[in-house]
């Protein structure tokens, strides 16, 4: 056969052959099982993947277009203002100690979780009288809405007639009201942070056991028993079994912990709204007052993307490790 | 002799549409009165629903007159009325999202964040009936316009205003041999006396209303100011200010607990109620919740004219609250006629919250005012109106200074200082703080 350049009858028809040909070859490789499940399983992922850009991609790529505008509540037109939002975060103290201070609460946060979240899982996992019920009544503090919670722990904080200074002071640890040793708990400031994660810890390290929990019961009882048998002691069965098997769980568990430390904005609102004058304040906090309280969306947004950074690689690491473990 | 024959005034179609006219007119006339009379509204709004969103009110009964004043308002005049109540620390963020959707509510009340310069652009011009409802009742007070004007035009209807003033216990300071504490030098020896006997004085620091309020009335009376006549320059650098913050660590150290470092806008209330405290800067509020938590403490509890600073200055600053109206709201007649009919019941409006609420009306602010003018204790309330003020005072209440408000710059200025940190540090900071923020009002 002549292939000519110019085209002609011939190359019309070599074309039209081409088209059919592969045409078929689509149509024979769509007709295999794997394309299909292929494309039956994409299908099925299309409305996470929809999710996901909806509600999560798309108020992102509006934070970062907020963050580098010059947006206000009350004015509908924004003009571009690159980093100039970042910069006049970075320039503020506040921001600083905010940024210090969001470590700090994740940190601090987390180490007492997963204390208390695993030895309440292990508690759990016992077998004694009404363990029904007491698995109902320790997700109280994960389920009670966070105003009444808060505004109760208020309450216990309070500078006068605080439950938790009356509790101390009737077993001799502190003085009497109005004396120096009588905790100010959101009035100075070292305690006024400890005062907020206490009540994050106390709100979420339910949440950390069940996840916990739900990860104990599903590693089976031989591998528990073959290890007993071999002689591994109570800490080295949770370090060299349980631990590795129940990893994927812990990493989400720990992943969603994370996020929602970070991004907890009510608990130091609604107790301190960041004070004494910045002891307490956290970036969404700062976020909120900035972007929300006092109008400036864009500076609002900047100060709340910092976050990303912070999260970020924390995310990476741990999904990255969760992959190098074939999970 | 004169012919008796009716004169041909024009065609017979002409008579018609004149009789209509004059006919119609006539009705629309007699509609006006009659609507005048029955203090109506127009019919444009029958058949409309209003919505406004206000506070949760700190005096309960006020709210329960609210609601059905607005309800039997909208009976009257054909419009179905709903009230919703939030937490007025929640309005602004409510007010955000209204905007963006670009629908809500036809009426919302603003409470010290005073949010009608941020918004203006889409709010109505309320200017027509700012005018009218001041030439009916003697003008209104100096401070009326500051948090609404914008560029000569008038956004809102200021309400009424929250009083802070100073709380104090008249057995203690007697017991004592002290003078009722009318200058902030006798607050200071009163605090520094009954301090060491059990009963200190308070005034918050932390980052909460009271401490935005308060320490701004100290500051002013003492001859500081926060902007310049324009609102364009903050102007907290000056030797009336450095004096403040002197004043301010004395008395603290002298007549304080730390736990002013903690408190929220109720916690004053309940240090007053539990009778440890000898005074407390605060609305009468608290003074008011003493009357059945502690009877006692009520009884021996007196109301003080705002404390004169060194120079003989008063300034008592509010917390002001006023209506603000969408301009896409689709009911803007029948929320200005709410909000004359809301006016001209100022004075029920004040019994209703049992003296809480002050007029900006002048004509309503004349003596006796009602309840305040009945009750030994409270008269004296009503000298306050010609030395109230705002945030920014002399200044206008800008959108910068609502922003220095909510970050709380002042107060945690005062809180560095009482904390040990030095005047010109503290004040270094809180400068910087100022300036960062107006610059960038300024850029906008």
């Amino acid at each position: 056969m002549t292939v000519t350049l110019s085209g002609g009858p011939e190359s019309t028809s070599r074309a039209a052959a081409q088209r059919v040909s592969w045409r078929s070859s689509v149509t024979a490789r769509w007709r295999t099982n794997t394309s299909r499940r292929l494309a039956f399983g994409y299908m099925l992922l299309a409305p996470a993947a929809l999710y996901v850009l909806l509600l999560v991609g798309i108020p992102f790529l509006f934070s970062l277009y907020l963050a580098v505008s010059d947006a206000n509540v009350g004015d509908q037109v924004s003009t571009f203002v690159g980093l100039a939002n970042f910069r006049a975060a970075w320039e503020m103290d506040s921001f600083w100690d905010a940024l210090r201070n969001s470590v700090v609460f994740l940190v601090v946060a987390a180490i007492f979780k997963s204390l208390l979240g695993t030895s309440l899982a292990f508690l759990l996992l016992q077998n004694f009288s009404g363990k029904k019920l007491v698995r109902a009544l320790v997700v109280i503090p994960f389920t009670l809405p966070i105003s009444v919670s808060v505004l109760s722990w208020k309450w216990m904080y309070d500078s006068q007639f605080s439950v938790i200074n009356w509790g101390l002071h009737k077993v001799g640890l502190i003085g009497a009201y109005g004396s120096e040793s009588w905790p100010i708990w959101l009035g100075q400031p070292q305690l006024a942070l400890i005062a907020c994660i206490g009540v994050n810890v106390w709100r979420s390290f339910p949440f950390s056991a069940i996840v916990l929990l739900a990860g104990f019961t599903s590693v089976p009882t031989e591998v528990l028993d073959a290890a007993r048998v071999d002689g591994c002691s109570f800490f080295q069965r949770f370090r060299h079994v349980v631990a590795p098997m129940i990893f994927p769980i812990l990493i989400i568990g720990f992943l969603f912990d994370t996020v929602f430390t970070l991004s907890d904005l009510s608990v130091v609102y609604l107790l301190t709204a960041g004070g004494p004058g910045t002891a307490s304040m956290i970036l969404p906090v700062l976020a909120y007052q900035i972007g929300i309280q006092a109008g400036s969306l864009g500076r609002g947004a900047a100060i709340a993307l910092m976050l990303v950074p912070l999260l970020f690689p924390a995310l990476f690491l741990m999904l990255r490790n969760l992959k190098r473990r074939d999970w | 002799m004169s012919d008796l024959r009716p004169t041909q005034t024009g065609p017979a179609s002409a008579s018609r549409r004149r009789f209509l006219k004059v006919a119609g007119a006539g009705m629309a006339g007699a509609s006006v009165l009659t609507m005048l009379e029955a203090r109506q509204a127009p019919a444009q709004i029958k058949g409309s629903t209003l919505r406004i969103l206000t506070w949760s009110h700190y005096i309960p009964a006020y709210d329960v007159w609210f609601d059905k004043f607005a309800v039997e308002w909208g009976d009257k005049n054909g419009v179905k009325v709903k009230v919703d109540h939030i937490p007025h620390l929640e309005i602004p963020a409510r007010m955000a999202a209204e905007y963006a959707a670009g629908s809500g509510h036809d009426l919302i009340l603003n409470n010290a964040t005073i949010l009608a310069r941020l918004y203006y652009k889409s709010l109505v011009d309320m200017t027509d009936i700012y005018d009218s409802l001041g030439k009916k009742y003697g003008g209104w007070i100096p401070a009326a316009k500051s948090p609404i004007e914008v560029e000569g035009r008038i956004y809102g209807i200021p309400m009424y205003y929250i009083l802070l003033p100073m709380l104090w216990r008249k057995d203690l300071f007697e017991a004592s041999g002290l003078k009722p504490p009318d200058t902030w030098e006798l607050a200071r020896v009163a605090a520094r006396t009954l301090k060491p006997k059990g009963n200190p004085a308070g005034i918050a620091f932390s980052h909460c209303n009271d401490a935005n309020l308060n320490w701004r009335s100290l500051m002013f009376s003492f001859g500081a100011t926060e902007t310049d006549p324009s609102g364009d320059n903050p102007t907290i650098d000056s030797k009336e200010m450095r004096e403040t913050l002197r004043f301010a660590k004395a008395l603290f150290d002298e007549g304080m607990t730390p736990e002013v470092f903690s408190w929220d806008d109720a916690s004053d209330n309940r240090f007053l109620a539990s009778g440890i405290a000898s005074w407390i800067h605060d609305a009468i509020s608290a003074y008011r919740t003493t009357e059945s938590t502690n009877p006692a403490v009520f009884k021996n509890t007196f109301v003080a004219m705002e404390p004169a600073g060194p120079g003989g200055k008063r300034v008592s600053v509010a917390a002001p609250i006023v209506f603000l109206g969408w301009k896409f709201s689709k009911n803007q007649q029948a929320a200005k006629e709410f909000m004359v009919h809301l006016v001209d019941n100022d004075k029920e409006g004040m019994i209703q919250s049992t003296g809480y609420n002050m007029p900006f009306l002048n004509d309503n602010a004349k003596k006796p005012m009602p309840i305040l003018g009945v009750d030994p204790k409270m008269q004296v309330l009503q000298d306050f109106p010609k030395i109230v003020g705002f945030y920014g005072y002399p200044g206008p209440y800008t959108p910068q200074i609502q922003e220095v408000a909510n970050l709380f710059v002042l107060p945690d200025i005062l809180t560095r200082v009482a904390r040990g940190q030095s005047i010109d540090d503290s004040l270094k900071w809180g400068v910087g703080e100022y300036r960062r923020i107006f610059a960038k009002h300024k850029r906008a």
